[in-house]
């Protein structure tokens, strides 16, 4: 998006606030070791943190509001606690041990401690190594799925749990709980933004 | 309000009871009360009614803490219908309980039940088609199973009839293999979908690429509104703009005056007179009380759904009937079918970026079969076909996982750029009916209601996995040749249950010693018990059943109705 398009639907979200609150993230972004400001219902306070870190780079703040805005980490860690089973769970942990792991090994640090190009090094890495997701067809995947991995499957999670959230869903996307009419070919201007729904 | 039989002592003869009250059960009712039947409809599940009983038909998903998922509970006790992917937080309360109603896949099977008044009829796909006289005719032009007993003039009528009613939209189109329905107008094809249109009828001359034919309104009818486009049918539709029993045939039953329902009825079984040499009744567990009653009509019609009906038939034993009521050919509980599933292809369309759509339509593309439907396109590598099922759509956010990226400019595309084009088909194969596939009752395992369960055990054999393969080759050359990108062919092997399209088990015939029911639905040797549901089907062509399921049923009610009046029943 260029700087005319993120004016445009900053007026349109109404709130010159917003481009304050995301100069406001960017500052808190590159501070290291950000205190927890909720209580996770499943992570430990560092695994939380990590999560929050991901979000926080993958889905930034900028005209529109960032992952961290919406909460999707917490809903990150609603899921966990409560769409995941047994297994799932002790996965997930060890997911995010091995990737401190390869942060560590990598700069030393933990992944909430590196600066904006080191993370971005390393996602890199990771979206270059992870299998994607097969095709859906009415909510069954097509063919056999290769396990995605710990960043892709992150990676999904917070897109649901961010475009989901009532804000963006209402107010970012363009919402329409009742079309009335199904019109089969729209000039994509004319639309504007994705369909919420 | 409608009528309510709670108080079992109060009313226990009727002119017609109806078991079930889903696609075909609905129609029984309508039928019947139309002609001034007092007409009890028995429910094993819970009450809904149209509008009032649809809690989450406005939800969003920020309103719920899972957005729309569902957790391990949840997932526990649906754990046979989690597998087909569709169940979620706003349509699992039309799920019926797995738990609670358990049966044994012999060999794996997927059995979807709705246990609720209206049934699966709220649920379904909503695709409409006329079976052809291709489909009637096949078991006897190439020799299996038994020769259906009607052929398509018979039941053209009842298909105006039905549609008239229930409304159906979609494009004429005069192809033999896929008659023609009375149509309101048809939903429209996308960009995309217009654009393959043209190139799909260019390279393969013979097929055709139509618009879904649907069961939804595309303008007002019978006082019902027009689809709004919100693709929220698996909550129940306030506008009733989808046919289910709820929204159209109930309220016409109870609009008469005539209609009783009794929600939480578990028949135990249909009882047989000996001296009449009919069925006098139907004995009703209460679901919530476990009290048994029976009750009484002069006819009977089974609307339970395909196993549904076979498992109670299966049950009323008597000295004349020892194993099952009308199961004197040994058939009873054979033959079960169902469409093959998730077989196709998938891809990219390029270019049209710069074109979208507006609404959410609850229909996609049509492919109607194309091979074994004349001396030209016939096949040595199996009998019968296939149609498609497909549509393009472009992803939106949910196509972000797989894009790479991460970030501010990553972020923001996924709000101004709905991805690229995806177009996909999906085959569904017509399923030779075989002895060897069948359910069976399971004495060992009872439910809590201390009834037998069923043991299901069928599988697809040579013919369907040969149409799959062909399936799956003819998906990946028509979207080559149709100038699609990236293309995936798929075959995710499912076992059967997975079309949710079950049919056999009490087949209709001409010949009392391989069937169960005759021409006009009436248990050959119990000329008063009507099955109307997939339960009858002799076969199951490639295309989507509940039409003819509606059709069969409102032939057969007023069979029933022109008997009675004749004092033949």
């Amino acid at each position: 998006m260029n700087r005319r398009e993120a004016i445009k639907n900053t007026a349109l979200l109404g709130g010159a606030s917003i481009l304050t609150g995301s100069l406001f993230s960017i500052l808190q972004s590159c501070k290291s070791e950000p205190r927890l400001s909720w209580k996770p219902s499943f992570l430990k306070a560092e695994q939380a943190q990590l999560i929050s870190a991901l979000v926080d780079t993958i889905l930034p703040k900028t005209a529109t509001p960032g992952g961290l805005d919406m909460k999707v980490d917490i809903f990150m860690d609603t899921v966990f606690a409560k769409l995941y089973d047994a297994e799932g769970q002790k996965a997930l942990v060890a997911d995010i041990d091995g990737f401190n792991e390869k942060c560590r090994s990598k700069f030393g640090k933990a992944f909430t401690e590196l600066d904006k190009a080191q993370r971005t090094e390393i996602l890199k890495a990771e979206e270059a190594s992870s299998p994607k997701y097969n095709g859906k067809v009415w909510g069954t995947a097509v063919g056999e799925q290769k396990p995605v991995g710990f960043y892709r499957s992150m990676k999904s999670l917070m897109l649901w749990g961010y475009f989901s959230s009532e804000e963006i869903g209402m107010k970012v996307l363009n919402y329409d709980p009742v079309p009335g009419d199904y019109l089969g070919c729209v000039p994509m201007k004319d639309v504007g933004r994705v369909w919420s729904l | 309000m409608p009528n309510f039989n709670i108080d079992a002592k109060k009313d226990m003869t009727y002119d017609a009871i109806v078991v079930g009250s889903g696609m075909s059960g609905g129609w029984a009712a309508k039928e019947l009360c139309e002609a001034g039947l007092k007409t009890l409809v028995l429910e094993r599940g819970r009450m809904v009614e149209h509008v009032k009983d649809y809690p989450t038909m406005n939800n969003e998903s920020w309103d719920q803490e899972l957005r729309g998922a569902i957790g391990p509970e949840d997932r526990k006790k649906h754990y046979k219908v989690v597998r087909t992917g569709f169940i979620g937080e706003n349509n699992k309360h039309f799920y019926a309980n797995d738990e609670e109603n358990p049966y044994t896949e012999v060999k794996p099977f997927l059995w979807v039940r709705a246990h609720q008044m209206g049934g699966r009829s709220l649920l379904w796909g909503k695709q409409t088609y006329r079976w052809s006289e291709l489909d009637f005719e096949a078991n006897a032009k190439d020799g299996h199973g038994v020769d259906w007993p009607i052929r398509y003039k018979d039941l053209e009528p009842w298909y105006t009839h039905v549609e008239k009613y229930a409304g159906i939209s979609g494009e004429a189109l005069g192809l033999p293999q896929l008659p023609d329905s009375h149509f309101l107008p048809p939903m429209e094809l996308n960009c995309v979908e217009k654009e393959v249109k043209q190139r799909l009828e260019k390279e393969f001359p013979g097929r055709h690429l139509i618009i879904g034919r649907v069961a939804h309104l595309t303008v007002a009818h019978n006082g019902r509104g027009k689809c709004q486009f919100r693709n929220r049918c698996d909550r129940g539709c306030p506008f009733g703009a989808y046919f289910s029993s709820n929204a159209v045939t109930l309220p016409a039953a109870n609009a008469t005056g005539n209609l009783t329902m009794r929600p939480f009825s578990i028949v135990d079984s249909i009882v047989y007179d000996e001296k009449t040499g009919r069925a006098s009744g139907v004995k009703v567990i209460d679901s919530e009380t476990g009290e048994m009653h029976e009750y009484h009509a002069k006819i009977i019609f089974c609307n339970a759904s395909t196993l549904s009906t076979t498992q109670i038939l299966l049950k009323s034993t008597s000295s004349r009937f020892p194993n099952g009521l009308g199961n004197d050919s040994g058939e009873l509980g054979h033959n079960l079918m169902d469409h093959t599933y998730r077989v196709g292809a998938m891809g990219n369309f390029e270019g049209m970026e710069d074109m979208y759509y507006k609404g959410r339509r609850p229909n996609g593309i049509y492919i109607p079969r194309y091979w074994n439907i004349d001396e030209k396109t016939k096949s040595d590598k199996f009998v019968r076909g296939f149609g498609f099922q497909g549509g393009a759509y472009r992803p939106g956010w949910g196509g972000g996982a797989n894009m790479d990226g991460f970030g501010e400019e990553f972020k923001d595309s996924l709000i101004t750029n709905p991805g690229p084009w995806e177009f996909f088909i999906t085959g569904f194969a017509e399923c030779l009916p075989y002895h060897e596939n069948k359910v069976s009752l399971d004495k060992q395992n009872l439910d809590k209601w201390g009834q037998p369960t069923l043991a299901i055990d069928a599988e697809y054999k040579a013919n369907e996995l040969a149409l799959n393969k062909q399936i799956q080759e003819d998906a990946v050359e028509m979207l080559e040749k149709c100038g699609i990108k990236n293309i995936v062919g798929f075959d995710n092997k499912h076992e059967m249950g997975y079309g949710i399209h079950e049919m056999g088990t009490a087949r209709m015939g001409r010949d009392p010693k391989t069937s169960v029911l005759n021409a006009t639905n009436q248990v050959h040797a119990c000329k008063n018990v009507f099955v109307t549901d997939g339960a009858c089907m002799t076969s199951n062509s490639c295309v989507n059943p509940s039409l003819t399921y509606m059709a069969l049923t409102a032939r057969a009610a007023n069979h029933a109705i022109s008997e009675l009046k004749k004092g033949n029943l």
